[in-house]
């Protein structure tokens, strides 16, 4: 069976068209752009939540859309363990909508944040890392104003393996001068506890998979995205 | 302010009397009071162009004269065919007086309307960019609140809205310390076909009129009317006149109205901005040659009681009118329910060439569709100041500092120093089109995705230079912004212009307005470059301090470049490097930073500019670019060429030995020859193997052109053949300068 993804569109999702692009012009995997209410998940293999400001963040970042339909449909996906993948503004969305453990809270710098930034890989066997090196260095921009990831139990992620990225240096040292936003412990992205199959991050994979728009010319994005499309054929594979 | 009888009533109007002689005359009798709100509105200086449109007539005639201007002066945006059935759209106007008031809406809002702008021609917003003019930072709270909020105004809607902000300018000077500037730019991009499925007219009778996005409330009445005045001290209580933003709902009308414009159904677009529905239901009909007839009591409004005047006069930002076609308006409505927009039919075009509107069933506005748009015009006077002679006649004594001191006190001023505390707020590359980002090139770069085509874009002019001599101000701000896209790569393609100007009734202020359109229509003649936009902003002037901005004919160009090899940038790429200095160094300090930072001087004489000598300094940089001679480039701007350099250096941690013995064919003093702003320069850098060759060229091309130093791998800049010995400066040192004014003005 042939993989095929849907990356959904909320009203203000604003990297929706992004993440397409690369899925099928990149990655040449079947994607579908789906309005929020048409989402159905029996269609899919997996789901991204892209970036941008879903139900104009109002409120708070991420909640309007944590209480929609689709959420809804991409938990019964969350329970058999097919990928769902939360970038950035999609991230806020599935901590709001407790997928993920913890909050993400405003930038320490009370300012919105674009650069690139490295990051190390902690935990490489998920359904976004399996196709990385553990303490791989990535390039990859954020773009964000909330973005300081917090929790009031992070030793249990920890002790979990639920720590899939940090913030780090461009040798992968974990280090407060590279934590863009103050973060707890750098922490760039976590995923579940029961299949590591739910995953979100702050940094955009989409905009670091081409070697033309970064400054280093390096493509780590498609690293992200070839994790998950493994991952879904191992799945496929296994059934 | 002008007190009129109507209907035994008192009523204030902004217009003056004579124009409400004329309305009567043009109407054969009094008008209702809803119609004279109405030409208030569409008679003001903001919407009527009414000092500015006699000269604007020179830039009138770009669709004729260059076949791939698909669109002009006079409509919603400028559009130029790239090839490849590509269209792409831009436009760049001022939101300088709400900005003035309330910097983060103003600002925000400025950017919704340049948005909805650039959608009426029917194309999907890309990019923004955003010159900005504040007062000096340095201990004025006033400025810092000013500078903070509006970039906080910018990246709050752009980010929102999915659209990134590729670049802009930022220029400081006390003559904006109470009228700062805030210019917004948008470029959009399309296929011909949407661009053509999308007019900003109506020419069929019998279609729909439909009203979509936000609900109108009392908000922004008379907002433009407010925006044809001088600021003053009353100015405070006109907050209600500036509009609230919403970026959210912007970002569905730009979903809804691109889907909707895909269906071919859609026959005429127009954004409600100044001047509300009057503005938008007169021009849709009056330039299209229809009528209409329109129900007021169908617009869904933000708060009850709303009566007809403020119905037709309310500016509530996130508003869009359509005219559909009959046959595809079922079709069109599902698309915006499908994005949750309010909408509403509010009437239908007719061939009576009058827009009729009614309250329900009372007639508030019957008027020919034309009259609105028609306003008269005023042939104001000019004359040049007199206080010029004796700013121009100013000589800097030489200076008391060492050279090396100067250089970090430039590479730190307010105008040269790092920009990057403002463009990290910016989301630019939200799109994935970003090539060539904020702070690595002199213009923003984009990728046509599925062509091998380039965009580059870039803004600005300097106020300063603009302020001794707009004519030949103007003109080097066109030298200075080509030159951003040129050292990217890129032919410069067209150009849009944002006027912003003191209060056209006073003689001195018409004539830097008048002499800057002279500058750029005669450079854009000569050297090829459509000009296919403007927008005015007058009345810029302080009432209470009795001040004027200084002249800035802010300027937006976009270039195209053919194939990714073509792009250069601008840090130095390899130690060892050759540099070069391309165009001449004259004796033009007038209006310079060092004139401004070391000796507080606004004088001298500024750059003049040679258009023959500029268009054989661009051949001869596409002839190096087409014989792939060049690792990187930067125009030369503001602080001089070594500052350039100095910028050069920064990104990879470069030095360079400079030797300028054989630069100073003028026999300029030290200062001058560092410190000269003349324009059309460029620095390159180049592999030594290509000396002979790029010597050759330039002969070939009467350039100027002179090695001047080396790139090293050390971080540390010599500078030799100087009269007053060698310069020796700490890249490091001038990095942390660079990078620290701003973030130390500005966090507190």
């Amino acid at each position: 069976m042939k993989t095929k993804i849907a990356v959904l569109m909320f009203p203000g999702s604003n990297c929706d068209l992004d993440t397409v692009h690369v899925l099928k012009n990149v990655m040449n995997v079947e994607t579908d752009l789906v309005w929020h209410n048409h989402f159905k998940e029996r269609d899919y293999d997996g789901v991204i939540l892209p970036g941008g400001f879903a139900f104009g963040d109002y409120l708070r970042a991420g909640i309007i859309a944590a209480h929609s339909p689709a959420i809804d449909e991409a938990r019964i996906m969350l329970k058999d363990g097919r990928p769902v993948i939360g970038i950035c503004n999609g991230f806020q969305i599935l901590t709001e909508a407790q997928f993920l453990p913890g909050a993400l809270l405003q930038n320490d710098s009370l300012k919105f944040i674009c650069k690139w930034v490295n990051l190390v890989v902690e935990n490489n066997k998920t359904a976004l890392s399996n196709k990385m090196k553990k303490d791989e260095v990535i390039d990859i921009p954020i773009a964000h104003g909330e973005g300081r990831f917090f929790t009031d139990n992070v030793k249990e992620l920890e002790d979990n393996d639920q720590i899939v990225f940090r913030y780090a240096d461009e040798n992968g040292n974990v280090t407060d001068e590279s934590n863009p936003n103050g973060s707890l412990g750098n922490i760039a992205g976590v995923c579940n506890l029961d299949n590591q199959n739910c995953i979100g991050l702050m940094p955009h994979p989409e905009r670091a998979s081409e070697a033309i728009l970064s400054p280093k010319n390096t493509t780590h994005g498609r690293l992200f995205f070839a994790s998950m499309i493994e991952y879904i054929s191992r799945r496929i594979g296994s059934e | 302010m002008t007190k009129i009888e109507l209907n035994g009533e008192e009523v204030n109007i902004e217009m003056t009397r004579e124009e409400y002689e004329k309305v009567k005359e043009l109407l054969n009798r009094e008008p209702t009071i809803t119609e004279l709100g109405a030409f208030d509105v569409m008679w003001s200086e903001h919407c009527s162009y009414k000092s500015s449109r006699p000269k604007l007539k020179l830039f009138e005639d770009a669709e004729s004269n260059y076949d791939y201007v698909l669109a002009g002066p006079g409509q919603d945006a400028g559009v130029i065919d790239i090839g490849d059935n590509y269209a792409l759209a831009f436009r760049i106007e001022s939101h300088n007086h709400p900005s003035a008031i309330e910097p983060y809406h103003g600002a925000a809002t400025g950017i919704g309307g340049i948005i909805r702008d650039i959608l009426c021609m029917g194309v999907r917003p890309i990019a923004l960019l955003d010159p900005l003019r504040f007062g000096n930072l340095k201990d004025n709270p006033h400025s810092q609140w000013l500078f903070k909020y509006v970039v906080k105004g910018i990246a709050d809607y752009g980010n929102c809205t999915g659209i990134p902000t590729i670049g802009g300018e930022v220029e400081f000077d006390d003559s904006f310390e109470s009228n700062c500037l805030v210019n917004v730019a948008c470029i959009g991009l399309g296929t011909i076909e949407d661009f053509k499925h999308a007019p900003s007219r109506a020419y069929n009778p019998g279609d729909f009129v439909i009203l979509m996005g936000g609900s109108t409330g009392r908000d922004g009445i008379h907002g433009v009317t407010f925006a044809s005045r001088t600021l003053t001290e009353m100015s405070e209580a006109d907050r209600p006149a500036v509009q609230i933003g919403d970026p959210f709902t912007k970002k569905m009308i730009i979903e809804a109205t691109i889907e909707a414009v895909k269906t071919g159904y859609v026959r005429g677009l127009k954004d409600l901005g100044g001047g509300g529905l009057t503005c938008a239901t007169s021009e849709l009909t009056g330039d299209g040659n229809t009528g209409a007839k329109i129900d007021l009591k169908t617009v869904f409004t933000r708060e009850p009681g709303m009566n007809s005047y403020e119905l037709m006069l309310s500016e509530s930002q996130e508003r869009m009118a359509f005219i559909v076609k009959p046959e595809g308006l079922e079709k069109v409505l599902q698309i915006f329910k499908k994005y949750e927009m309010n909408f509403a039919v509010i009437g239908r075009t007719n061939d009576s060439k009058v827009l009729e509107v009614y309250f329900g069933e009372d007639l508030v506005v019957s008027l020919p569709a034309k009259a609105l748009s028609e306003s008269p015009t005023f042939k104001r006077k000019e004359k040049r100041p007199s206080y010029l002679d004796n700013l121009l006649r100013q000589i800097a004594p030489e200076p008391d500092l060492g050279l090396d001191e100067i250089l970090y006190q430039l590479i730190a001023s307010e105008n040269i120093c790092s920009k990057e505390w403002v463009y990290r707020q910016y989301d630019h590359e939200v799109g994935v089109r970003s090539v060539v980002k904020c702070g690595e090139g002199d213009s923003g770069v984009l990728r046509i995705i599925g062509t091998d085509k380039f965009i580059a874009a870039s803004v600005g002019v300097n106020s300063k230079h603009c302020y001794l001599d707009p004519y030949e101000g103007a003109k080097g701000g066109l030298v200075e912004v080509c030159g951003n896209v040129i050292a990217n790569g890129a032919k410069p393609m067209a150009m849009v212009n944002c006027c912003n100007f003191g209060n056209p009734e006073i003689p001195e202020s018409y004539w830097y307005f008048s002499r800057a359109v002279e500058g750029m229509n005669d450079f854009c003649r000569r050297l090829n470059i459509p000009i296919v936009g403007g927008n005015v902003s007058f009345y810029n002037e302080d009432e209470v301090t009795k001040t004027a901005i200084k002249a800035t004919p802010m300027i937006m160009v976009v270039g195209l470049i053919e194939g990714e090899e073509k792009i250069i940038t601008l840090p130095f790429k390899t130690a060892g490097s050759d540099i070069f200095l391309i165009g001449s160094t004259k004796k033009e300090l007038g209006g310079s930073e060092y004139y401004s930072v070391i000796h507080n001087l606004d004088g001298g004489q500024p750059p003049k500019v040679d258009e023959a000598q500029i268009r054989a300094n661009w051949d001869f940089i596409r002839e190096l670019y087409k014989l792939k001679l060049v690792k990187a480039n930067h125009d030369v701007n503001k602080g001089g060429f070594i500052i350039t350099i100095i910028e050069m250096c920064f990104k990879n941690n470069y030095g360079a030995d400079i030797n300028l013995s054989h630069l100073n064919k003028e026999n300029l003093r030290d200062d001058e020859l560092l410190f000269s702003e003349s324009v059309g320069r460029f620095i390159i850098e180049t592999d030594p193997d290509n000396n002979d060759t790029i010597m050759k060229i330039a002969e070939k091309f009467r350039v100027c052109a002179l090695k001047i130093g080396t790139v090293t791998k050390n971080t540390s800049i010599h500078i030799n053949g100087l009269e007053s010995g060698m310069i020796d400066l700490d890249v490091r040192k001038l990095k942390d300068s660079y990078d620290s004014t701003i973030p130390n003005l500005m966090e507190i």
